[in-house]
């Protein structure tokens, strides 16, 4: 009894009080459920591209939209809200991510590298003359 | 291919061949600015302390909202109350923001849970202590965020990926709260008489805590060296809490409040602040559970997770299949 | 009863209505189950809280005192609130039904104001229309998840409704002046809004695999607008105001 005493907590916050709770319990904590992951994509306008901000526990796609608005669009402006299961992401591995590294070297797929306007001044300079007659 | 399975709790982070080529490759990433992503080679050790670090920031979230949660049925007037449920509503969010990103790395947020209500894992000590009037629970809302800010910014320019991520968002709505905290603050201590009081007497309470936060002064060790050189230590314990008094001192003091330590004060030659070495043998026996909320904070969240259990147990979804979270 | 003296009316228990239920919705903030919808449950609180707000801010234009005023220095006996908003929050399964039964009333009451003749209100009702139908839209998702879930929660969730029932019809208690505001086209009524929300509330609930008291045996539990409240209601008020007691006067 005395034992029970020394547990029972006395809290400040009258909502903890009003519970009656006992202290001093360190046992595990067994059959806590696990829910699925939801990647979370925020739309802040319309026309705007839905960006990754994070992720859900849900059990369901309806709870992860309930949840996705109120954790990643409480603050922000929002058009729309994309949820898909975790597991129904697929990724490339960074291990492979040599894959791209000559991407950024491609410059004929840069618009900015076609510079024409050099030689149209060149050409006009001279005459408007075939360059094999120059 | 990478497993994205969870990490069986019970089973031991596997040291498997770390070489040192792939160690020289992890470091070099790191030195180069990069971030790490969850699915990168990581040495076990990197894992072991993010999971542990990112757990315990997101177990201080999540417990964090009670001391302010003491107050939020007996807020003062309209502008408080909603201030203060949002700000208590953003710490389960911050924590779980962190329960996410340290998922990432392979433990789920469940046995994060568990080691918390069991006390295998620690949390930030100074909630540990009670709000024992509306003037602490604005204390706690400018000065103990304010001590978070500090860390956080310094813990998100980090290396893990996630981590950074959620940190940015984080530090974007602590400093709501560190205004909503302060602009307390300055209404009680130029209000009337009872409120300086209030407000005094708080201050003078959480001083100590404060000092606590930041934990003792670092001993070099070799250890501390590699989470440095891994960037998942940013900054020592003491260059975090000088920050802190640079900061908030001078405000507080700004307002007319003193704090219990007589020698406080900035030393012109060092640049530093003297003051007082907090007791740190009353830190290790509150971190150890000796505090004065310590049984109260696990068995409230005990309690929120048990009155929670029937409502999971009912819309779970068994055929759902589990995979670790990618960002 | 003059129309001014009937708009307060229907003010101070729409207010009172939305400040108590919120006040008691936030007690399971940080306390919740599951984290996001501790998150969500708390948005709707402050959501409630701050529809309230506004509400009061209406009254003051019309010569009551300020919102805070109004809100943190009132006794139970002069609150309008319906005995449904004051129970304590119990177990989720109640704070769920009282969180359905109460927000299908409050869609169902905006909507109808939105072509209120009295302006102030419309537009009260027009801008905070989408917080209240996110919350409906919250409510009758868990609703019909606990009521389909399993035997422990379809058992929970409809004993739950069985004790909210009473309560909920009591929401709709006739004011004073129904005929006038209908006649200015104030508001629809109280008795026109019952009927509106009988019709919303009944098929979702057998929807989500509940069963809706005889109808023989319901008795709408009244009392509330006219300021005679349960036992709950003056301790939450003594708690609510605590520190704002202790000096009405400052700047808190
Ligand atoms: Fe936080
Ligand atoms: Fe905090
Ligand atoms: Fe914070």
């Amino acid at each position: 009894m005395a034992l029970e005493d020394k547990k029972r907590i006395e809290s400040l916050d009258p909502r903890i009080s009003r519970a009656h709770l006992s202290g001093g319990n360190h046992e595990d904590m067994t059959g806590l459920l696990h829910f699925q992951t939801y990647e979370v994509f925020h739309q802040n306008k319309r026309g705007a591209q839905h960006k990754h901000v994070g992720i859900v526990h849900a059990p369901n796609s309806d709870m992860a939209l309930l949840y996705a608005k109120e954790q990643y669009a409480r603050r922000e402006q929002t058009a729309n809200i994309w949820v898909a299961p975790s597991s129904c992401i697929s990724a490339t591995e960074y291990a492979d991510d040599d894959i791209f590294t000559t991407t950024p070297e491609k410059l004929y797929r840069n618009p900015a590298t076609y510079k024409v306007m050099d030689r149209i001044q060149a050409f006009k300079e001279r005459g408007m003359t075939p360059s094999d007659e120059v | 291919m990478y497993g994205n399975a969870y990490i069986d709790p019970n089973e031991k982070f596997s040291s498997e061949e770390e070489t040192p080529e792939l160690l020289a490759a992890f470091q070099a990433r790191i030195d180069a600015g990069d971030k790490i992503e969850p699915q990168d080679w990581m040495p076990a050790m990197y894992r072991k302390q993010l999971i542990r670090m990112i757990e315990q920031h997101a177990h201080s979230e999540i417990i964090g909202s009670l001391p302010e949660g003491t107050w939020i049925t007996r807020a003062p007037g309209f502008r408080r109350k909603l201030a203060l449920m949002a700000k208590v509503q953003d710490e389960v969010g911050h924590a779980q923001l962190l329960y996410s990103a340290a998922e990432t790395l392979g433990k789920s947020r469940e046995d994060m849970m568990n080691d918390l209500i069991t006390g295998k894992s620690k949390y930030s000590n100074i909630f540990n202590y009670p709000a024992l009037t509306w003037a602490d629970s604005a204390v706690i809302a400018w000065l103990v965020d304010a001590g978070a800010i500090v860390n956080q910014l310094a813990n998100s320019k980090g290396s893990y990926g996630p981590y950074c991520r959620a940190l940015e968002r984080i530090c974007y709505e602590e400093s709501f709260h560190l205004k909503y905290g302060h602009d307390n603050v300055v209404h009680l201590a130029t209000g009337t008489k009872k409120q300086r009081e209030m407000v005094q007497a708080a201050m003078t309470r959480w001083w100590t805590p404060l000092m606590h936060f930041f934990g003792p002064s670092d001993k070099a060790s070799v250890h501390s060296d590699t989470l440095m050189r891994w960037k998942v230590k940013m900054a020592s314990n003491d260059a975090m809490r000088q920050q802190f008094m640079d900061m908030y001192i001078p405000k507080i003091w700004d307002l007319g409040l003193t704090l219990p330590d007589p020698l406080l004060k900035k030393n012109t030659e060092t640049g530093l602040w003297d003051y007082t070495e907090p007791d740190w043998e009353e830190f290790k026996r509150v971190i150890n559970g000796d505090g004065p909320c310590n049984a109260e904070r696990l068995a409230v969240r005990r309690m929120a997770e048990e009155n929670g259990r029937w409502v999971a147990r009912a819309i779970n979804n068994e055929e759902a299949e589990h995979v670790r979270p990618f960002a | 009863m003059n129309n001014i003296d009937a708009l307060k009316e229907l003010l101070y228990k729409m207010a009172d209505d939305q400040l108590i239920i919120g006040h008691r919705n936030s007690e399971w903030n940080g306390l919740g189950p599951i984290l996001e919808e501790d998150i969500a449950f708390s948005s709707m609180a402050q959501d409630k809280m701050g529809q309230s707000e506004h509400l009061y801010n209406l009254l003051n234009q019309l010569g009551e005192a300020d919102a805070d005023t109004v809100a943190f220095t009132r006794n139970a006996p002069q609150f309008h609130c319906s005995h449904l908003v004051e129970l304590p929050i119990g177990g989720y399964d109640f704070s769920l039904i009282r969180h359905f039964l109460f927000d299908f009333a409050e869609y169902l009451r905006f909507e109808a104001l939105k072509t209120s003749a009295y302006q102030p209100l419309a537009q009260v009702a027009k801008k905070f229309f989408g917080e209240v139908k996110y919350h409906t839209m919250h409510a009758n998702t868990w609703v019909y998840q606990l009521g389909h879930g399993n035997e422990e929660s379809n058992g929970k969730m409809q004993e739950s409704l069985n004790f909210a029932w009473d309560y909920a019809l009591g929401m709709f208690e006739p004011g004073p002046a129904e005929e006038m505001l209908i006649n200015e086209n104030i508001f629809i009524g109280e008795e026109a809004l019952q009927a509106k929300w009988l019709e919303v509330v009944i098929p979702l609930l057998e929807k989500s695999n509940l069963v809706i008291p005889e109808k023989s045996s319901w008795a709408p539990i009244y009392g509330g607008r006219t300021g005679n409240h349960t036992a709950h209601l003056q301790p939450l008020l003594s708690e609510m105001t605590e520190v704002y007691s202790i000096d009405p006067s400052a700047d808190w």
